[in-house]
């Protein structure tokens, strides 16, 4: 104990030695019956925040070859995490995280031979007719011709015939996912003894069409001096699948191999599900191992046993059917003809893991090197490698780079073929269904193929005094058929690659605690506290004592719409919004055919205070942002289509927000009032041109002007705050707005400006909470300008066409010929009017497609609001968590207006954790 | 099975490895042990993420079942 409070003092001070303290400090707790000072945190007490951006590269198609352009964006992950790891007590720990991830794009459904002719396009309502991948149907051609060997055939003319030749190429099919998001809580509590430890854990992943729950048990026993430790987990995973059957897909395919787990949600629509469960039972064993001084070794192995509904349900095989008493053509060559069947997995899968890892110390150069290689081993017949390794080479001043290199090659399981015979007479029912015909199992996803893929990568990281640490990361990754161990893996068609960003931040609390108790603690952390009381929902409402002051702050905003539809303030029915919501901004009333049922905005925000100087702060704020909408059809909406998908699936945007920098300057700073000005600018970081994905052949369009995730425009915003206290007694009030700096985003919209005043009072309950009431005026502009208007399928008829002059030539026998002015004036009139008719028709068939939910038109946004605010503010006074600050306040709506018509609110949540150091 | 009898092998033999090779090191000797370059795992949680990106992209991505992770699908 001695020891570790000799060395917590202040390891700022000098780096050098602080550093070595550190190691030396942490040899010390490797010491049996040494443990961490109660009033501090322990050393891995930790927060931490991360974010990561997934890019995967276009799928070659084959594109050039053809007339069809691959438009489609393909998949893209948006992704945050955040968590904490607290020691409750000396022995007791606990830890949590909370992760997100929002991916949308293009991604293959199945593979078939490039002379069937996936991708084939289909013509999309109201835009120029162009063979475009992004609007692309899964059908591929019925029928192929295959010599005895199964290669494929295709047709080509030469000398005047058609004749065939070989073409053994294969592609993939492409489908487009609409932003769909996924989250997940976890935590872990655990016990540690001198020499053991126990810990259980357990958590949730929610996504619209997968749900995972999952539990584990692990324990650690430390012996031989500490020199060996022996790590022994359980872990049970039971999830339930929940996916809705594509409606494009559904239109070609055959579902009939999946009709026991099929449920039928909506008759009207023929909306359908597949129901499924999977359950998965782990178990591994570890050993580490310390060589010498220097060198350490870790030995693992761990065993899966999964079953249950082990399918990917959007993946789909290509089957082709060749009828054995055909007679071949001229050529010798025999006819296969295609369905498309959901893919057939085993229901159970066994799985071993290997794996040994080395890491050496490298004393000249201070840097480690870790090498590892794992086994993997299934009953699927998939045997697969992967070797590791990283250099982590610290270069002084807290900096440390990590270049890391990865290989892994797969053999593929019994069932993959990228598609698939049966010698057979095809099905006469394209949903005709015989077992009897098809193999047992059957997949052409391309993760059970054979290949091979490269990875390297590099790490930086900084860590800073007062325990801050960032590190960002990038990774390069292709997957190759040819890179696969021993070769014979899958064709070029099947390769890709993709590139990951990210960046974390790490709060280490113990530098933290040892911060407060050092020589230049003292009152350190109370130096933010005083005036920085104001509820969790007033943003820049404070700004930092004086020049070198740092704080974080982590804030989340739960925005929450539901019940009626308004018009500015009172309730509407759905009958009469149909009639009346859908308001064009081509100046006519479309039937709305759907509207928003619920919507939830969810905002997670980090932000970093720093004053250069007494009187100023500066501020830099960004966001994630994720939303998710419920839809309902109105009377007018029959069923069927496009629209159903959108009702039945609901939409989820997710993604990075806009980035906000702010300059807070003090006007008025004494102990009782203190008044702040924020010049801050808005930078368009936020996604604006989010499109829904294309379902029931129908492109989706763009989303909902109020599910993108920024503004798309720079914008201007100005805020004044005033602050007070006396005694228990706190108040404050603020007016801030928002000015758009530009009249149009890249999407041909600009949101509303905004202004909003708001004051509140507050309490002192005791030392550490308090509480505040506050009152909000909250105006907001309405949209202005539309997304870009698809290609309008309309030629006006030319006037010369409709109305030529010989028409009105009056000859009356006589050699007197006249013109007939009134009747060609009439025929322009009646021409111009049916052209203007025409327009007009054309105009409401992209209405009908693309705005027929009020949330689709950009008059229908902005509005009047008054909220009341209830908060509760605390501040930690001591201890080992002392200086953190975390503040709730709920909104509560008492008047709302909206302009046009738009869904009520609901109220809005608001917590924000701070820290000043 | 075989294989699991191969693999069990070399942990035996890495363990006999371990009895020749193996150095006692006392507490006080572990400072480069306990520095963080050497930490089994340096940095947590880019592991996991990368960890995620293997699972939804390759056939082995057994071991950690039960670390959520959800399906992957896309």
């Amino acid at each position: 104990m001695g020891v570790i409070k000799k060395f917590s003092g202040n390891p700022c001070r000098n780096d050098g030695i602080g550093l070595s303290l550190k190691a030396l400090t942490a040899a010390a707790l490797i010491l049996p019956g040494l443990f961490h000072p109660a009033a501090q945190a322990a050393e891995d007490d930790e927060v931490d925040f991360q974010y990561s951006h997934y890019q995967e590269g276009k799928r070659d198609i084959l594109e050039s070859e053809t007339t069809r352009k691959n438009n489609a964006n393909p998949i893209e992950v948006e992704s945050i995490h955040g968590g904490a790891k607290i020691s409750l007590t000396d022995r007791i720990k606990f830890a949590f995280n909370y992760t997100q991830d929002t991916w949308g794009g293009a991604t293959p459904i199945d593979s078939g031979p490039f002379v069937a002719g996936a991708n084939g396009a289909i013509k999309t309502i109201g835009i120029e007719e162009i063979d475009s991948i992004g609007a692309a149907s899964p059908l591929i051609s019925h029928r192929v011709f295959f010599d005895k060997n199964l290669t494929p055939y295709k047709q080509i003319l030469k000398d005047g015939q058609f004749i065939h030749v070989p073409d053994k190429r294969i592609v993939h099919t492409l489908a487009i996912a609409s932003p769909e998001t996924r989250k997940q809580g976890d935590f872990k509590l655990g016990y540690e003894w001198d020499n053991a430890a126990i810990d259980i854990g357990g958590g949730i992943s929610l996504e619209d069409d997968y749900e995972s729950r999952f539990g584990n048990l692990n324990g650690r026993l430390d012996f031989n001096e500490k020199q060996t430790t022996v790590n022994l987990g359980l872990s049970y995973t039971n999830s339930d699948i929940d996916a809705i059957l594509d409606h494009d897909i559904g239109s070609y395919g055959n579902e009939s191999n999946f009709n026991q787990y099929i449920q039928v949600i909506d008759e009207e629509t023929n909306t359908k599900k597949i129901i499924g469960n999977r359950q998965d039972w782990g178990a591994n064993l570890g050993l580490t191992q310390v060589l010498n001084k220097s060198a350490s070794l870790n030995a693992g192995m761990s065993y899966t046993r999964s079953t249950g509904m082990l399918e990917n349900p959007y993946k789909r095989v290509e089957y082709f059917f060749i009828d054995p008493d055909q007679t071949p053509n001229s050529e010798g060559l025999l006819q296969g003809g295609s369905n498309a069947y959901i893919e057939q997995r085993p229901h159970e899968r066994n799985q071993w893991n290997w794996n040994l890892g080395y890491s050496q110390y490298v004393q000249p150069l201070d840097a480690a090197l870790h090498v590892n290689y794992q086994f993997f081993h299934d009953d699927w017949g998939i045997n697969a490698h992967t070797f590791e390794g990283d250099w982590v080479q610290p270069l002084g001043a807290g900096w440390t780079v990590t270049p890391r290199i990865r290989y892994y090659s797969q053999e593929a399981a019994d069932f993959y073929q990228p598609y698939f015979f049966s010698f057979n007479k095809r099905p006469s029912q394209r949903d005709e269904f015989d077992p009897a015909l098809l193999q047992q199992n059957y997949s052409s996803d391309q993760r059970l193929s054979g290949f091979g893929t490269l990875s390297g990568g590099v790490t930086v990281a900084k860590q800073f005094a007062k325990g801050l640490s960032l590190e960002a990361g990038f990774e390069y990754y292709t997957h190759q058929g040819g890179l696969k161990i021993g070769g014979g893996g899958e064709q070029d068609f099947a390769d890709f690659d993709y590139w990951t960003a990210n960046a974390a931040l790490k709060i280490n609390l113990a530098a933290l605690g040892r911060g407060a108790s050092g020589s230049d603690g003292g009152n350190f952390h109370n130096h933010h506290t005083s005036h920085a009381n104001a509820p969790a929902g007033v943003m820049v409402a404070h700004t930092l004592d004086k020049a070198g002051d740092i704080m974080l702050g982590y804030r989340y905003m739960w925005n929450n719409q539901d019940g009626n539809m308004l018009h500015q303030d009172s309730a509407v029915s759905l009958a009469n919004l149909q009639n009346k919501g859908c308001f064009s901004g081509q100046g006519h009333f479309n039937t709305c055919l759907a509207a928003p049922k619920s919507m939830a905005m969810h905002m997670h925000m980090l932000d970093l205070m720093v004053a250069p100087t007494d009187w100023l702060t500066l501020m830099l704020m960004s966001q994630f942002v994720n939303m998710d909408m419920s839809l309902r059809g109105t009377p007018a909406f029959t069923g069927g289509g496009n629209l159903a998908h959108h009702i039945a699936n609901g939409h989820e945007t997710g993604g990075i927000g806009d980035t906000g920098m702010y300059g807070l300057f003090k006007l008025w700073d004494n102990p009782s009032h203190k008044v702040n000005l924020g010049l801050g600018f808005s930078a368009p970081t936020g996604d604006v041109d989010i499109q829904l994905r294309r379902a029931h052949h129908q492109d989706g369009g763009f989303v909902h002007y109020n599910m993108q995730l920024g503004s798309g425009t720079w914008d201007f915003k100005p805020s004044l705050t005033y602050t007070g206290k006396a005694d228990k007694f706190s108040w404050g009030a603020q007016v801030s707005g928002t000015k758009r700096m530009e009249s149009r985003n890249k999407s041909g919209f600009a949101l509303g400006d905004m202004f909003q005043g708001t004051a509140w009072g507050g309490y002192d309950l005791t030392n550490w909470l308090s509480a505040s009431v506050r009152g909000v005026y909250t105006w907001q502009g309405r949209t202005k300008g539309e997304y870009p208007r698809n290609k309008i399928d309309f030629v006006p008829t030319p006037e010369t066409e409709a109305c030529p002059n010989e028409s009105f030539i009056i000859d009356d026998g006589n050699g007197n010929i006249s013109f007939d002015q009134a009747g060609f004036n009439q025929c322009i009139v009646e021409i111009r009017n049916a052209n203007k008719e025409g327009l007009k028709s054309a105009i409401y068939t992209d209405d009908a497609a693309y705005r027929s939910n009020p949330a689709d038109l950009a008059s229908n946004s902005g509005g009047q609001y008054v909220d009341l605010g209830l908060g509760l503010n605390v501040n930690i006074p001591d201890g080992a968590f002392a200086g953190n600050r975390l503040a709730f306040e709920w909104l509560q709506p008492v008047y709302t207006r909206q302009t046009g018509y738009q869904l009520d609110r609901d109220g809005a949540l608001s917590f924000t954790w701070s820290y000043g150091f | 099975m075989s294989l699991s009898k191969i693999v069990l092998g070399i942990c035996l033999c890495l363990n006999l490895l371990c009895v020749v090779a193996c150095v006692p090191v006392q507490p006080w000797e572990r400072g480069n042990l306990a520095k963080p370059q050497m930490a089994l795992d340096p940095y947590p949680l880019q592991s996991a993420l990368r960890a995620h990106n293997y699972g939804s992209r390759e056939a082995a991505a057994g071991g950690n079942a039960a670390q959520g992770g959800g399906c992957g699908c896309y």
